[in-house]
Order: structure tokens, then C-alpha cells, then sequence
């Protein structure tokens, strides 16, 4: 019942805080939303999931109620969490919370309305990484949208009208062609299934117990499907060439949401890439390996070039938001333990950092009313604290050892390079270049921002930034260098645990001699990093060989 | 000896005709109500004839309630008028347009 | 270091950063403390502490502010050196290598809010994460290829230059991506090259040294003598075993080496600024180095690394008390006659030139001529190309000598050109003390590889060669010696007998040396100097501008680079967005159009009724025959 009480916390917040006066607004929604941190934080501690949920695993905090009928079909409430959900579910909760924050100084008009929705977004996302029920995750999946949309409609810049549409319709388009695949799927699976179930759905597709439909063959129907639902989920991560609506939206959107949108919301995408895509049809992904691949390196390069040609820091964080995910495309590839665990990782390691960044970018233009590179230099002589967390922040996003970023693509390179598609090596060689650029843009843009002699285009006091501002900065930069320094203690066994029936073991070398190899205790978290005792795991039942 | 059904159909195509074309002529709206009346009640003489052509009384119980309909609906649409009336001070259909798009 | 001192060596797992049966091989940080890292320590440690100390001069003395953040970026840059030293894997050293980066990029940058040093800072960066993506693409290269990253060790079942070893004599199978093993481990090797030649400042990725020394002086002197530079070539010297392996990348490493020390050396001779000077003799004496290990001189190499770093840490000190006397002014043309009112810093920085000179019997001629005799003999051995390398590292003993001189006596001798050198700025203690030690130790440290005396009186010890051969299993410098030999065709060839080749190849650098300084006294003698330099005419300006490598490269990042950035953006702005709202547009006008049917006239909805009636009455009626 812990999802459901974390989600129902959320909606329950958000009306709340709906119905508040004004004044009370913020510090309401910062309380309520503490809870599902809290809340979110001792799952994290109490986590036992074993395996992933779509294949036999078993999830923790399973929930699974009978709800209604659909013709054929059942639609069951089934909520879950596995090694793949639970640190984007602490993610989402995490930075709802600072987001919350963060908002205090920018948002000042329509308080309630806004923290309100931003405590059913968080709702929602929580949502959409705990159904286990296609027609739940699908309810959760659009619900998203109407938060966002309003909150970039409304309290948005000067073009948010054109963003918000812009991002709303694109989006929803993509939810449909989505939809449309998976229904393909559904009904190619004809009477194997007798639920929206998405394990079911999953291990039926395994079992190959698809079949044709209509004039298609079932080979056809997969592929079709796919297609379908990559493309629906390409616009979400967002992968070249659908990735327009993101800069826009991110330009127009308040900070706040911005720190949503690129620390949670796109991570919608590759997550259901992960779970509907590259679970379900294995297959088929990897005869679109080169292919989806290319595109990967394409919105690493691309993306990062793009980065390079802006000058409003909002764009440049935006676009390196579209380089980022391509790593994440590229691991998800490769099929290899690393490749699928590390895109994974990279999953939450650049929802903590962009979130990072956004947040430096929101304080700078609090105080200085502008985002663009050339209005402004030597901030760090008038605002140090924010500046160093900035500073933080562009290199974690460099990807500096020892802080998450570098975790994340370490592991996608490493498990791509020896991958088994054509080119492997060359495409993550290639990919990898966007290191480099990713350096250029960044430590040009903090070169002309935050250092040099103190300047600024406009007439506004540049102080030190508030305590509640700077706060969220600094528990972000925390959680960055603690999840690079200590990876696989804090989220990548879990990861690994959700993600490793995928792969095929890589060329193991049997000669090394397993030094005396000892089973890792599973069970409370904290316990063990505390080096308590845990309990001895459960070995997964799918995949015992 | 019994009038043959087809005159009864001519009758009513004529009535239904004279309606369109006041429907499609006219801009008073009052005489737009009327030919809309016309059309209905051509419909209803086709119910009435054929009902006594089958020897089956349905179509005559079926003309009854396109009646009570025909009744109500001039009720509203006599109200419709009214409020165009005081409007556009003025009953033609063409002025009120605003709703168009 | 007393385990290593009795010839043994101490390697342990510390940490597992990715561990776990799920995964094919586990990522784990550990300590390697061999011959060679041990010794590496102790250079670090003691540069690192003495610079300390001068900082206290420098930076406290002089009232700069934010020194909190001065000494913590120091310290973690020197903790992240010393992780890379004694990191036992790769992975472990890129990880390190990439902090010692930052830091860098930190103490460059650390005077924030000036103009000059974040921009310098952001090239350091730039430029050496420019070498370390392909150091990157070389670390998961090797992971895929072998499974470990491990360099080796005691108790180290399996390390990848071992395995690379194993694979080349068809002993051990390794994945190598569709090439043949010797090619493959040496595209592998030059990978990894990337990132050394990024951090050890070689050609052509050595212009952001010369723009380092915007940072503070004693980071100048960190950075060059034991940490930042140092770590590529002490990363080359670690996987020595590997590069042993493949003669091109060996061959590659000792003509890049070769033609840095020539290529910088010739640059450092018109420089005005003392530091500049010495920025490009760091280059090129770090060319030196890797000219000696890609000519097959090991121990030479290493040795070399740590007479540099001793006379290179001394002579940025000197500077920097040269600089503080100065009020920061960094000019040697308003220097001059400092002799007399520094003499400690004099004696000192003297004696540093000499070592960095190569005039015996001061540390740096025995390291250079042992870095120039391995390579020649191995040169006349069977691997002829390295005579190349040789030649341009003979050549660059020469502008060494002279630039070194000219800086001395523009420095320290003649008359004072200007107030502040007429009435310069004391130093203290804590300046002293450093030099003092360091000027010792640049004079004598050359006797811990004594080799020509060696050959010629065995009685003579040499202890840095004994210290290097005696490391572990596969990682001493006499595997080293088999694997050149057995691998990568190097031998030793001795036209004139080994005593005499080796006498007369130690002649002829210390002959170019002498010529070199005795040119720049012969020029720069005198209470008046000029600047001889103008002389050059065209030459000059090319040498002074670098060779316009500066301007390449700026081209590369703002011409080309960005030029392509902007492209993109056209494209992606008027392309891929441009299709997107088209396809709004199009929806728009459509719908625009469409809605103009909707006229809000009745008559006209009825008319339109009415038509699409007879309409579909008309094509039920076709189609049903009606008018046939």
C-alpha cells in the first residue's frame, strides 16, 4: 500500500493546497510534499525487490486489485516497483520537493494553483513508474501533461502559449501512435492474455505467443508495434529529429518546471522505452540496433552541437538535455549488463544533474533577470555559493569522476563498446566525442557567465541568493557526488538486479578465478550500507540457471 | 372506392417541396417556422397514407407524436424568435451569425 | 615504501565502485605500490609539500584573498595525484587523471575575477579533455578487450598488459574487434596516448601550458614539475608493459616526444616572460621523456621525470620569487641584476639552469644523456627510425642551453632594468627554504643513476636502475627490457663499442649544451643586453606567435566548431522545427479555410442540406441503376 499511499498523498496535497489561500500556499506545499519524500526515502530503505516486474520478478510493494472490465480484458490496479522504478520514484519525489523550493522566489502570483499542480505532477509521475497496468500507466502517462501543460502555460515567459500548445500536442500525438502500437500488440496477442496487464502482456511476447492480425503477420505486428512505439516514446526522451518541442518548452517554462521536465519528465521516455520497447519485443530491438543506435549518437553530436550555438543558458542546458538522453538511447541498445543498467543509471544521474543546472540557471535569473551569456559576467564575485554549485553542476554534467554523470556514461560506453550490433565499437566512439563538446559549451558559457569582472546588462542588484534557493542546489550537488562516489551501494545493484535477464553474458572470460565471491546479503539498504547484517536474497525465480 | 396511395405521395412530395423551398428561400424567420411546419406535416401525410395503405396503425400513432413534436418545437422556436427579435430588432435568420465559427 | 624498499610490492582492492556477480567484470579502486609509484610518491610528496610552504610566501605574504579555497584546491590537488600514482587500474587512474584535470582547471582559473585565467583555466580543461577522450575511448577499449584494467602486481591473477602479452603469443584469446592483436593493442595504446600527450602538454596538444601560467605561481610549479604534466607521462611509464608490446606506438611516442622537445625549445627562445620561458621548456622537457620511453630508455624516462621534477619545481619557485620581488611584474626585459639583491634565489635558480642545461655534473645532464643514449643505441640497433626522434632531441639540447642562459642572464645579471628590480621586494623564510632544498637536490639527485660512471667504474652504484628492475612480477624494468626485445624489435647496436658510444654520445649533448649557453652568455653578457631576437626577423614572429598553433586552434574551436554549431542550429531552428510548425500551419490554414463553409447563414445550411440530400440521393440512384 505504499505507492498507493505516496500517490494518494500527492493527489490528496495537491487539492489541498488547491483550495489554500495565497499566503499559505508555499510552505503548505513544501510540507505535504515532504511527506512523500519521507515517504519515498523509506521505501528506498525497506526496498526488496527482486528481479524486474515485467518478467516474473517480484516487485516491492506490490498492489494487484480487480477494478473493471474492458470487453476481453481486465484492468487490474496493479502498482510495483522494481530495481528500475524505485530510484526514479525517489528521482521524482526528490525533486518535486526542491522544485517546490525553488519556486518560492520566481512563482508570486496564482501560489495555489501552482504548487497544486505541481503536487499532481508529482502524483502522476509517481504513478506512471509504479503501474504495472498498461490502462493505469496510460491514465498516469497523459495525466503528466496537464500539469505541465498549465504550468508552462500560465506562468511561463513571453512565447508560453506557443510552448505550452506546442509541447502538449506534440506529446499527446505521440502518446497516440503509442497507443496504437501497444493495442496492435494487445490484440496480435489474441486470447494469451486476458489483461492489460503489462507482466502478462511482457511474458506473453517472450513466450512468442504472438500472432497475426489481419493481412500482418505476427513478425509484422511486432515490428509495426514497435516502430509505433518508439516513435511515441522518441518524441518523450525526446531523440532526434522530435526533439523541437523541448527547447521551447523548456525556454517558456518557469524554472520550477523546467527542473520537472528535464530531471523527471523526460525520463518518462526512456523508461517506457525501456520497459515497453526493449522488454517486450528483445527481438526486434536488437535488429533495430544500428539504426536506433545511429540515432542515439546522432542526438549526442547533434545535440551537443546545438548547445553550442545558443546563448541563452535555459537553450544550452535544453539541448544538452537531447545529448544526454542519447547516451541513454545508446546503452539501452547495446544489450549488455552495463549498457542496459548504465542507461538506467544515466537515467537518474542526469535527472539529479539537469535538474542541478536548471535550478542554477533559475537562481542566476532571479537576481539577475536575464539568461543570456553575453548580459553578464563575474557572477561569482557577488553570488559564490550559487556559482560553486553551478560549477558543480557543469562538471558533473562533463561528466567529472566521481559524481553521477560520469557513473552513468562510464557504464553505458563500457557495456556499448563490446555490444553485439555492427559497429559498436565505432558508434560509441563517435558518441563519445560529446564529451567534449559537452565541455566546450559548458565551460565556455561559465567562463562568460560567472567568472571575469563583474558585469551585468541590467540594472537589477546581483546579492547573494536566499537561503531556500540555494538550498536545493546544494542537496542536489550531495546526492550527485554521493551517487558517483558510491554507484553501486546506492542504485546499481538494484538497477542491475531489474535489468540483468536482458542481457546475454559478454564474451565472459572463464579463466579469471572468481575470488572467493561472496553472496551479497540483499535486503534493507541502510543495513547494509551501515554494514549490518541483511538477509540472504532470493535468487530470482525466471532466470535461476 | 379508395383513393390509390400515389396520390396521397404526390400530394405530400408537393407540400414537402413547398416547405424546402421556403426553407430555402425565405429569411423571415416566422416563415421559415411555417415551412419547416409544411415538411413535417408532409411527413405526417405520408405516415397517414401509408398506415391506411398496410391497415396498420402504427404510422396514424406515429403522426400524433410528430404533432405533439411539431407543437413543441414552434414553442421554442417561437421563443428562439422572440429572443432574435429583441436581439437584432429584427427577425431575419441571416443577421444572427456570430455563432458561426 | 619499506615493503617496496626490500624489493617487494603491495597491491589491495579498496573499494569496489561496481562489483556483484551480475556483472562481467567488477570496476574497483585499489592501491599498487611498486618501484615505481613508490618513487613517484615521494617525488609527488615532496614537491607537493615544499610548494606548500612557498605558498605561504606567496600567496599569505602577499595578502590574496579567498586562501581557504587556495589551500583546498591545492590539497585535492595533490591527493588526486597521488591517487592517480598509486591507482592499480586504469580505470582508476582516468578517474584520478580527470580530478587532477579539474583541479587544475580550479587553481588556473583561481583568480576568478580577472579575465585572463577563467579563460586560460577553460583551454587547460579543453584542451587536455580533448586528449582524454580518446584516453576514455583506450580505458573501455581495454575493458572490452580484456576484462581487466588491472596494471598488475602481486597477487594480480590477470592484468591487461599481461593478457595483451599472452594474446600476441597465442596463449590467451582476447576480443579484439575483428583486427590482428599486435594492431589492435596498439590502436588501443595510441588511444591512450591521447590522453597523455592531452596532460603532458605534447605536441599538438601543448598550448594550453604556455596559458596555464596565468594561475599562481607555485601552482605553475605543482603543475609542471610533479602533478598535472607529470601524470602523462608517469601513465606511459605505468602501462609500460603494454606500449613494449607494439613498435608503432612506441616508435609514435618517441617521435612525438622528439619533436616536442625541439618544436618547444625553439619557442622558448624568444619568449619575454620568465615563466613563459620556462612553460616552454616544461614541454619540452616532458618531450625528452617520452622520448625516451617510446625509444625504448625506461629507466632513463623515469629518470628524467624525477630530475625534472626537482630542477623544473625549483626553477618555477625561483620564478616565483623572482615574481614576487618583481610586484608581480613578469617581464625579464625590466629585470636584470638581481644577482646581488637575491643571491639565495640566485644560487638556487642557478643551479636549477644548469640541471635543466644538461651541463655536468648537475641532475640533468645524466638524465638527458642517458634519455639520448638509450634511444640512439636502440636507434642503431634495428629500429633505424628512431634515430629521427634522436636527432631532433639532440638538436633541441642546444636551444635548451641557450634559452635557459639568455633567461638567467636577463634575469639575474647585468644592470637592473628598471625600479622594481633596482629596489625589489624582499622574500622570506618560507620562499628560502624550498629553494634552498631544491637547489641542493637539483645539483645531486643525478647521482642516483650515475650509468656512464657506472659503465666505466662498476664500483659505482646505480640505484635507480637496480630500484626499477627489482618491481614486481611484469611490471620491473627487466620484463620491460625482454618484452622491447621480444616484441617490439628493439636492440641495442654499438658502432663504436659500448664504452666509447656511450662517451661520445654523453660528448656531443654535453658539447650542444655548452654551445647553447655559451651563445646566450656570449649574447646576453653585458650590463645592457638587446634583444638579440629581432634579429630573427620573420622567424621570431612565428616563433613568438607559436607557430600559430594558438590561432589554429581557435580556429578549430570558433571557426570551424562553432561555425558547424551554428549550422546545426539553422538547421535545426528552419529545418526539423521548421517541418514541425509546417505541419501546424498546414493544420491551421486548413482548418481556416475549411471553417469558411460555416457562414452562420441558415438558408445557406439548408441550402447545403438539401444539396448533399439530392447528392446522395443522385449516387444511391446511379449506383442502384435507377436511370438506366
Amino acid at each position: 500500500m505504499m505507492l498507493e499511499l505516496l500517490v494518494g498523498v500527492c493527489l490528496l496535497g495537491a487539492f489541498v493546497t488547491f483550495a489554500l489561500p495565497e499566503e499559505y500556499a508555499p510552505e503548505a506545499a513544501l510540507g505535504i510534499s515532504l511527506v512523500p519524500l519521507a515517504v519515498s526515502l523509506y521505501m528506498y530503505a525497506v526496498f526488496d525487490g527482486v528481479g524486474n516486474a515485467l518478467l516474473g520478478g517480484d516487485p516491492a510493494f506490490e498492489t494487484q486489485y480487480a477494478w473493471l472490465t474492458l470487453g476481453r480484458y481486465d484492468v487490474t490496479w496493479h502498482m510495483g516497483l522494481d530495481g528500475i522504478s524505485m530510484p526514479l520514484v525517489v528521482l521524482a519525489t526528490l525533486l518535486t520537493t526542491l522544485a517546490i523550493l525553488a519556486s518560492w522566489t520566481p512563482i508570486d502570483e496564482r501560489q495555489s494553483q501552482f504548487y497544486g499542480l505541481m503536487l499532481f505532477m508529482e502524483a502522476s509521475l509517481v504513478g506512471v513508474f509504479g503501474a504495472l497496468d498498461f490502462l493505469i500507466w496510460f491514465v498516469f502517462w497523459e495525466a503528466v501533461l496537464v500539469p505541465m501543460y498549465f504550468l508552462i502555460g500560465v506562468w511561463g515567459g513571453a512565447r508560453r502559449k506557443y510552448a505550452a500548445i506546442k509541447f502538449f500536442v506534440y506529446t499527446n500525438i505521440a502518446s497516440i501512435v503509442m497507443f496504437i502500437g501497444f493495442f496492435g500488440l494487445v490484440f496480435g496477442l489474441g486470447d494469451s492474455i486476458a489483461s492489460l496487464d503489462l507482466p502478462a502482456v511482457a511474458q506473453a511476447l517472450r513466450a512468442g505467443e504472438l500472432g497475426g492480425l489481419g493481412l500482418l503477420s505476427a513478425s509484422q505486428v511486432a515490428t509495426l508495434a514497435f516502430v509505433a512505439m518508439f516513435l511515441g516514446f522518441a518524441v518523450k526522451v525526446p531523440v532526434v529529429p522530435f526533439h523541437t518541442w523541448l527547447p521551447d518548452a523548456h525556454v517558456e517554462a518557469p524554472t520550477p518546471a523546467s527542473v520537472m521536465l528535464a530531471g523527471v519528465l523526460l525520463k518518462m521516455g526512456t523508461y517506457a522505452l525501456l520497459r515497453y520497447n526493449f522488454t517486450m519485443l528483445p527481438g526486434i530491438a536488437q535488429s533495430f540496433a544500428v539504426p536506433i543506435a545511429l540515432l542515439g549518437v546522432i542526438s549526442i553530436v547533434y545535440g551537443a552541437l546545438l548547445a553550442l550555438a545558443q546563448s541563452d543558458l535555459k537553450r544550452i542546458v535544453a539541448y544538452s538535455s537531447v545529448s544526454s538522453m542519447g547516451y541513454v538511447m545508446l546503452g539501452l541498445v547495446a544489450y549488455t549488463m552495463y549498457g542496459t543498467g548504465g542507461a538506467t543509471f544515466q537515467m537518474v544521474a542526469h535527472g539529479l544533474i539537469s535538474g542541478l543546472l536548471f535550478a542554477c540557471v533559475g537562481v542566476v535569473y532571479n537576481t539577475t533577470h536575464t539568461r543570456m551569456v553575453g548580459d553578464m559576467s563575474g557572477l561569482a564575485d557577488r553570488m559564490p555559493v550559487t556559482v560553486g554549485a553551478f560549477v558543480a553542476g557543469g562538471f558533473a554534467y562533463m561528466g567529472l569522476p566521481l559524481m553521477a554523470g560520469f557513473a552513468g556514461e562510464f557504464f553505458v560506453f563500457v557495456g556499448t563498446f563490446g555490444a553485439d550490433f555492427a559497429g559498436a565499437p565505432v558508434f560509441t566512439s563517435v558518441g563519445m566525442f560529446g564529451i567534449v563538446i559537452v565541455a566546450g559549451y559548458l565551460l565556455w558559457s561559465m567562463q562568460a557567465t560567472l567568472f571575469g569582472p563583474f558585469e551585468s546588462a541590467t540594472d537589477y542588484e546581483v546579492s547573494p541568493a536566499a537561503v531556500h534557493d540555494v538550498v536545493p542546489l546544494l542537496v542536489l550537488v550531495v546526492f550527485i557526488i554521493a551517487l558517483g562516489t558510491f554507484p553501486y551501494d546506492l542504485a546499481f545493484d538494484a538497477i542491475l538486479e531489474a535489468t540483468r535477464h536482458r542481457a546475454r553474458p559478454v564474451r565472459v572470460r572463464q579463466h579469471r578465478p572468481r575470488v572467493e565471491q561472496q553472496s551479497r546479503p540483499r535486503g534493507h539498504r541502510l543495513r547494509r550500507l551501515a554494514g549490518g547484517d541483511g538477509r540472504v536474497g532470493r535468487v530470482p525465480r525466471l532466470w535461476r540457471r | 372506392m379508395a383513393v390509390p396511395v400515389q396520390y396521397y405521395l404526390v400530394l405530400s412530395a408537393f407540400v414537402f417541396c413547398v416547405g424546402l423551398f421556403g426553407v430555402l428561400t425565405r429569411r423571415n424567420a416566422l416563415l421559415f417556422l411555417m415551412s419547416v411546419e409544411l415538411m413535417l406535416n408532409a411527413a405526417n401525410i405520408n405516415f397517414v397514407a401509408f398506415s391506411y395503405y398496410h391497415g396498420n396503425l402504427t404510422g396514424q400513432v406515429f403522426s400524433l407524436f410528430t404533432m405533439a413534436l411539431a407543437a413543441a418545437e414552434v414553442a421554442v422556436g417561437i421563443g428562439i424568435i422572440l429572443v432574435l427579435y429583441r436581439n437584432f430588432a429584427d427577425v431575419d435568420v441571416t443577421t444572427a451569425t456570430t455563432l458561426r465559427w | 615504501m619499506y615493503t617496496v624498499a626490500t624489493g617487494h610490492a603491495y597491491q589491495s582492492t579498496l573499494y569496489t565502485w561496481v562489483g556483484g556477480e551480475a556483472v562481467p567484470y567488477e570496476l574497483t579502486f585499489g592501491i599498487l605500490l611498486d618501484q615505481l609509484s613508490t618513487l613517484m610518491l615521494v617525488i609527488v610528496s615532496l614537491i607537493s609539500f615544499l610548494v606548500h610552504v612557498f605558498s605561504l610566501g606567496y600567496m599569505n605574504d602577499e595578502d590574496e584573498g579567498g586562501l581557504a579555497r587556495y589551500y583546498a584546491e591545492l590539497g585535492l590537488f595533490s591527493a588526486s595525484m597521488l591517487g592517480f600514482v598509486f591507482a592499480d587500474n586504469l580505470l582508476m587512474a582516468f578517474m584520478f587523471f580527470e580530478l587532477v584535470g579539474l583541479c587544475s582547471y580550479l587553481l588556473i582559473g583561481f583568480w576568478f575575477r580577472e579575465a585572463g585565467p577563467p579563460s586560460a583555466a577553460k583551454k587547460a580543461f579543453l584542451v587536455t579533455r580533448f586528449g582524454d577522450y580518446f584516453f576514455l575511448i583506450g580505458v573501455v577499449a581495454v575493458f572490452a578487450t580484456f576484462g581487466t584494467a588491472a596494471f598488475g602486481g602481486p597477487g594480480v591473477e590477470e592484468s591487461f598488459p599481461h593478457l595483451a602479452e599472452l594474446a600476441l603469443d597465442g596463449e590467451a584469446s582476447v576480443n579484439t574487434f575483428g583486427f590482428a592483436p599486435s594492431t589492435w593493442f596498439t590502436i588501443v595504446g595510441l588511444l591512450v596516448l591521447g590522453g597523455v600527450m592531452g596532460k603532458s602538454a605534447q605536441f599538438p596538444f601543448h598550448t594550453w601550458l604556455p596559458d596555464a601560467m596565468e594561475g599562481p605561481t607555485p601552482v605553475s610549479a605543482l603543475i609542471h614539475a610533479a602533478t598535472m604534466v607529470a601524470a602523462g607521462v608517469y601513465l606511459v611509464a605505468r602501462m609500460y608493459g603494454f606500449y613494449a608490446l607494439s613498435p608503432t606506438a612506441l616508435g609514435v611516442i618517441a617521435f612525438v616526444g622528439g619533436f616536442t622537445a625541439l618544436f618547444a625549445a625553439t619557442m622558448g627562445v624568444v619568449k619575454r616572460e620568465i615563466k613563459q620561458v620556462l612553460a616552454y621548456s616544461t614541454i619540452s622537457q616532458y618531450g625528452y621523456i617520452m622520448l625516451a620511453l617510446g625509444g625504448g630508455g625506461y629507466v632513463a624516462g623515469v629518470f628524467h621525470l624525477t630530475t625534472h621534477a626537482v630542477f623544473k619545481a625549483l626553477l618555477f619557485l625561483g620564478a616565483g620569487s623572482v615574481i614576487i620581488a618583481m610586484h608581480h611584474n613578469e617581464n625579464m626585459w625590466d629585470m636584470g641584476g638581481l644577482k646581488d639583491e637575491m643571491p639565495v634565489t640566485y644560487y638556487a635558480f642557478l643551479s636549477g639552469s644548469l640541471a635543466l642545461a644538461g651541463i655536468v655534473p648537475f641532475s640533468g645532464f645524466w638524465s638527458k644523456d642517458e634519455v639520448l643514449f638509450e634511444t640512439l643505441i636502440h636507434g642503431l640497433g634495428d629500429s633505424p627510425l628512431l634515430l629521427g626522434a634522436y636527432a631532433m632531441g639532440l638538436l633541441a639540447v642546444f636551444f635548451t642551453g641557450f634559452y635557459t642562459f639568455r633567461m638567467v642572464l636577463l634575469t639575474f645579471h647585468g644592470e637592473p632594468r628598471s625600479d622594481t628590480a633596482r629596489d625589489p621586494h624582499g622574500v622570506r623564510w618560507n620562499v628560502k627554504v624550498p629553494l634552498v632544498v631544491l637547489g641542493t637536490l637539483a645539483a645531486v639527485v643525478g647521482v642516483i643513476n650515475l650509468t656512464p660512471v657506472h659503465t666505466l667504474v662498476p664500483a659505482v652504484p646505480e640505484f635507480l636502475h637496480d630500484w626499477l628492475f627489482h618491481g614486481p612480477e611484469g611490471l620491473n624494468g627487466e620484463h620491460y627490457e625482454e618484452l622491447l626485445h621480444d616484441f617490439a624489435g628493439y636492440t641495442k647496436g654499438y658502432p663504436l663499442g659500448e664504452t666509447l658510444t656511450m662517451l661520445a654520445s654523453a660528448a656531443v649533448s654535453l658539447g650542444l649544451a655548452l654551445a647553447g649557453a655559451g651563445l646566450a652568455v656570449a649574447l646576453y653578457r653585458g650590463p645592457e643586453p638587446v634583444e638579440h631576437t629581432d634579429k630573427l626577423g620573420a622567424l621570431k614572429t612565428v616563433l613568438f606567435n607559436n607557430y600559430y598553433q594558438d590561432e589554429f586552434q581557435v580556429w578549430l574551436a570558433e571557426g570551424l566548431t562553432a561555425r558547424v554549431a551554428g549550422a546545426a542550429d539553422t538547421v535545426d531552428v528552419s529545418g526539423i522545427d521548421g517541418v514541425v510548425n509546417f505541419v501546424s500551419s498546414l493544420s491551421l490554414f486548413t482548418g481556416d479555410r475549411l471553417r469558411r463553409v460555416q457562414t452562420g447563414i441558415v438558408s445557406n445550411y439548408a441550402a447545403l442540406l438539401t444539396l448533399g440530400l439530392t447528392i446522395l440521393l443522385v449516387a444511391f440512384g446511379v449506383m442502384q441503376g435507377w436511370f438506366l
